[in-house]
């Protein structure tokens, strides 16, 4: 049935830009969805041009890798998997949890065609449902056609085994088992209710019909004039994939309880520090992907704030800052995941420029900064080489 | 000179460096004969429409001498530097830019802020050491001298060229011009700044 409502060449994966730290910043290198990707080809990333950030062409296979690896969930399944849903209406109380590959022996609750697909949050959901444990059910990676993807699923485990004994669940809870290569076969569940054929047809006229608007609304966008970058970047758009595990966190049973330091070395977290060298320049705010930066302005004080749940240690705050005042620490604890700090990095009393207006940080003169080192080099270059001009006189 | 130390990764500015293209085009101008008339800058600001305070073309000017040196004539005189933006090999600025919104065109070397990427931040003018990119207030945007590009497309010179009414300002390739000050015998001077050397591709000969 999807090769009937398929409409054109589309790439099952579509990238969110506004989410993508290398499209926000052309000084960030990250290349997470790249260095997953099996297909060669099928994920171009800019090369600092009009589009920085990563594109995904029709060579995509769906395998989801990058999914799960970009830390901004900027990627996302163009038509959604309900993957959650579905583990949802599996999981079965005191029991495990057997998710498998495509590739994988035996019989699981639910088979994806990589594992690597699963993000924390999918992994978690089985225990959130009150699954004794979940296994993730694969054989030898090496033999595989997408096998460049599969240090991403070891990454998801060892990060939802730390979240586990971070919330004190212990992290034995998540385990990964290596089968014998064959045809995994999928527990179905017993259908509620027969489907009629009526229903069935329904179901796909449904769904022929939200594709064709969706494809329309498509075309009408692009006839819109295309708004330009700085606008684009002053928009912050919510982390789907962090917000789907912060959500799951609230709902694990026993969460809360004992967040252990538990070491966090690789995982998409990070501690940020500001030091005096910060002039207010708001450049951090504006290009933090996941809008973990926010500044306020009251009675006269400039605040800003760092909300640590919402960073993923992109470090594009860091690159970005021209004087290098922002810093990313590591390693950061879990437990800013389950208690949600704001963390005040900043708060000065600000001046404004009498030049152009704008906001500064400390204790420069009536002019900021940039104003005044402008001006002056000016004339200080203009001296320094061309002074002595009377010696020609 | 003032005190610079812009902080850029030297990889960065290399990265740039290695994308240029083997034309540029660039000015010459002759401080010898300068006269400080100002007239390139009303050119500029005419051309380019730019607001009060923004200035992609400004005239320096070095006064010196003394008339109180007793028992010598009066030893006094006035260099005039007109100070463009220099569109240099290496540009700090766009090294410095956080969005890529500074690009130096391969086919011609003339280095261009794109409007629409710029998000006003002024990193560039933090960083290019010779005072040239301008924030315009109003739009919150960046801008600078584009060597008038619009008019170079259409095989004119810059406003301030055609202006020049001492005839100092020559607009041309490099190696064109640098033939043209050899044939006229001038003295060049390279102003690149040490340190993280810019490489700028504008004359000056005195």
């Amino acid at each position: 049935m999807n090769s009937l409502i398929e409409i054109g060449l589309q790439a099952p994966l579509r990238v969110d830009s506004t989410l993508c730290s290398r499209y926000r910043s052309t000084k960030s290198e990250c290349a997470a969805c790249a260095v997953v990707c099996p297909v060669p080809g099928a994920v171009r990333l800019g090369d600092g041009a009009d589009n920085n950030g990563a594109e995904i062409n029709a060579a995509c296979v769906g395998c989801g890798a990058c999914v799960s690896a970009c830390p901004n969930g900027a990627i996302r399944p163009r038509e959604d998997d309900r993957l959650a849903e579905r583990i949802g209406e599996r999981v079965q109380a005191g029991k495990v949890f057997r998710f498998a590959c495509s590739r994988a022996q035996g019989r699981a609750d639910l088979v994806v065609p990589c594992l690597s697909r699963l993000t924390e949050a999918l992994v978690l959901e089985p225990i959130r449902g009150g699954a004794e444990g979940v296994a993730l059910c694969a054989p030898d990676c090496s033999g595989c056609g997408l096998r460049k993807a599969a240090p991403q699923w070891a990454r998801t485990m060892a990060f939802s085994q730390a979240l586990c004994e971070s919330a004190g669940l212990g992290a034995e809870r998540i385990s990964g088992v290596r089968t014998l290569s064959g045809e995994a076969e999928e527990i179905r569940l017993p259908a509620k209710a027969p489907t009629s054929r009526r229903r069935m047809f329904q179901s796909i006229a449904e769904r022929w019909q939200a594709s064709g608007e969706a494809a329309l609304q498509g075309e009408a966008a692009e006839a819109t004039p295309v708004e330009p970058f700085r606008e684009i970047v002053q928009r912050h758009s919510e982390n789907p994939k962090r917000m789907d595990l912060l959500r799951l966190l609230d709902a694990l049973p026993g969460s809360g309880a004992a967040s252990k330091a538990v070491a966090t070395t690789g995982f998409p977290l990070a501690q940020l520090e500001v030091d005096s060298r910060c002039v207010g320049c708001n450049v951090c705010e504006t290009l933090c992907p996941v809008g973990a930066l926010s500044h306020r302005e009251e009675g006269g004080a400039y605040t800003l704030e760092f909300a640590a749940a919402q960073c993923t240690g992109c470090g594009v705050c860091a690159l970005a800052c021209y004087h290098q005042a922002m810093h990313v620490r590591e390693p950061a604890g879990l437990s800013q995941l389950f208690e949600r700090p704001r963390i005040t990095l900043v708060s000065a009393r600000p001046r404004t420029c009498r030049s152009c207006g704008e906001r500064i940080l400390g204790d420069a003169a009536e002019f900021c900064p940039a104003c005044q080192v402008s001006g002056d080099r000016r004339d200080a270059i203009a001296r320094h080489f061309f002074s002595g001009g009377l010696k020609n006189v | 000179m003032a005190e610079y130390s812009p902080v850029i990764p030297r990889e960065a500015v290399d990265r740039s460096f290695a994308k240029q293209g083997p034309k540029q085009y660039t000015l010459w101008v002759d401080i010898e004969h300068c006269i400080g008339c100002n007239a390139c800058t009303v050119a500029c600001k005419a051309e380019n429409n730019t607001p009060v305070g923004v200035d992609y073309n400004r005239v320096i000017e070095i006064e010196e001498g003394d008339f109180r040196d007793a028992g010598k004539t009066p030893n006094v005189g006035v260099t005039f530097v007109p100070m463009p933006c220099m569109h240099c090999g290496r540009p700090a600025c766009q090294a410095a830019c956080p969005v890529g919104a500074i690009t130096k065109r391969k086919e011609d070397g003339i280095v261009l802020i794109n409007k629409d990427k710029c998000i006003g931040c002024r990193y560039c003018a933090w960083a290019c050491p010779y005072g040239a990119p301008q924030f315009n207030a109003e739009a919150k945007i960046m801008e600078k001298c584009t060597l008038c590009v619009h008019r170079v497309e259409k095989g004119l010179q810059p406003a301030c060229v055609t202006t020049c009414p001492a005839k100092v300002r020559f607009f041309g390739e490099l190696n064109e011009l640098t033939m043209l000050m050899k044939e006229r015998r001038a003295r060049g001077v390279s102003i690149s700044v040490g340190g993280a050397d810019t490489k700028p591709s504008v004359q000056y000969t005195k």
